[in-house]
């Protein structure tokens, strides 16, 4: 079960059901089934993510209050930058510290899925433009990324719309992320090797699951069996052969 | 190289010039590992986006402030609190998050009121970056046993999970000793879903523990 999505995610399919551009021969043309396809995947991303998160925060224990992902005192540094604030009760950092991961999350899911759009695995600076300039609550966040980028959102957008957006040389949108790649790929040709042994066998297998479940309506009720399943989780560490519990 | 820097741990004070514009910002170790989680694991992130996730963030704590302060101000009160923060999310759209942090502000004021009560101090040796922070939050496990960690970076229990915290600081590399001993814990506390996140798998020993 755990092994079945890893080949398919590695495989990266442009979307499912949905033909893959590059092979298609006629490179002008893009049939808007898939990128309705590709817009309904997306939402069912997100909203996957949201009931993931809401199961998760009725699980929070001591250990999760006592070791934050994020560090309380910078938090409450920035928090007191305005000098209209004053004081700042114990709890509003741990608070911050769980948005500001939910926040994290969702601008990085969005931002990925701008760059699924063009074709690339790497996320870029511009995605991240591009999920801000898609998403009305974040609007605030405007005059954080440079004009030169948010320009190359328009373009973007409209590559999106029109057919030409599955050709990579084609135009000035497709040009600008093909250039933009090879100066990005260089500094991530080393990537830590603590990181795919942990997140390989923990990400992708329940990712690309909860996503084919939400296509079948299950999602919930699957995740739900997930969390009671305490063996499940030898499934999902293959590599790790050194524990024998 | 900064990146490979970047995701082996390395101080993130490096990155930034002055103590000032380090103050201004989140680490951005710890950032680019909460976007990890959020991406398959072939994905790679580059450094311009990791800082402008950064400067995002640092953008959101300011803008949720900012309106839960004029909200206090309005008021007439001093302290900003929990609730404040939870309205000024509403008030700015983002409802989304207020559900799951309300379930978590609740779950944080049950532990603080176990720990008054218990008043055990089980505060033991801890990574630097979180004894300046532990004073604002509870150092008590107030669940007692059935305590789990971070299912990716800590193990499960309270003794050799604090064992495990020391052996791995949340914002460094993992030892491939550390490692390999909080492995058990992993396949435990896991389910699949669970332990694609993280959270989920440290989470999910603690309903085991209270016997669901």
């Amino acid at each position: 079960m755990d092994n079945q999505p890893l080949p398919y995610s590695t495989g990266q399919p442009p979307a499912p059901g949905g033909a893959p551009v590059a092979g298609m021969p006629g490179a002008a043309g893009l049939p808007p089934v898939p990128h309705h396809h590709l817009l309904q995947q997306q939402q069912a991303q997100l909203q996957a993510f949201w009931a993931y998160q809401r199961q998760e925060a009725e699980r929070a224990s001591a250990s999760d209050f006592k070791n934050h992902q994020l560090p309380l005192a910078r938090i409450k540094k920035i928090m007191k930058a305005d000098e209209d604030v004053r004081m700042i009760s114990a709890e509003a950092p741990v608070l911050f510290a769980k948005a500001c991961e939910l926040f994290i999350l969702e601008l990085t899911i969005r931002s990925w899925l701008h760059a699924e759009e063009n074709k690339r695995r790497t996320l870029q600076r511009n995605d991240v433009a591009a999920a801000i300039a898609r998403t009305d609550v974040f609007d605030f966040l405007v005059d954080i990324v440079p004009r030169e980028e948010a320009k190359e959102e328009p373009g973007s957008a409209l590559g999106f719309a029109a057919p030409g957006t599955g050709v990579v040389g084609a135009g000035a949108p497709g040009g600008a992320p093909a250039a933009g790649m090879p100066y990005y790929y260089p500094p991530m040709g080393q990537p830590a090797p603590m990181m795919p042994a942990w997140h390989v066998p923990a990400w992708d297998p329940a990712w690309q699951q909860g996503a084919a479940d939400v296509d079948q309506s299950g999602s919930f009720s699957e995740e739900g069996q997930g969390f009671g399943a305490g063996h499940g989780g030898a499934a999902s560490f293959p590599p790790a052969p050194p524990t024998s519990e | 190289m900064p990146d490979s820097d970047n995701e082996s741990g390395g101080p993130s004070n490096a990155e930034f010039s002055s103590p000032r514009e380090q103050d201004r910002f989140l680490p951005i170790a710890n950032v680019s590992r909460i976007m990890k989680k959020a991406l398959p694991a072939n994905a790679k992130i580059s450094k311009d986006a990791k800082e402008t996730v950064q400067e995002c963030v640092s953008e959101f704590i300011s803008f949720i402030t900012g309106e839960a302060s004029d909200k206090c101000q309005r008021e007439k009160r001093k302290t900003i609190n929990g609730d404040d923060l939870l309205w000024a999310m509403t008030t700015l759209g983002f409802e989304d998050y207020v559900e799951p942090l309300k379930l978590y502000l609740h779950k944080f004021r049950e532990l603080e009121g176990e720990k008054a009560a218990t008043t055990s101090a089980s505060s033991g040796p801890q990574p630097p970056l979180h004894r300046e922070t532990t004073p604002s939050s509870s150092t008590h496990n107030g669940a007692g046993g059935p305590v789990g960690g971070y299912g990716m970076y800590g193990g499960a229990g309270g003794g050799s999970g604090m064992i495990m915290m020391m052996g791995q600081p949340m914002y460094g590399g993992s030892p491939p000793a550390a490692s390999s001993g909080s492995y058990p814990h992993h396949q435990m506390a896991m389910g699949g879903k669970g332990g694609a996140y993280g959270y989920g798998g440290g989470s999910s020993s603690s309903p085991s523990g209270l016997g669901r």
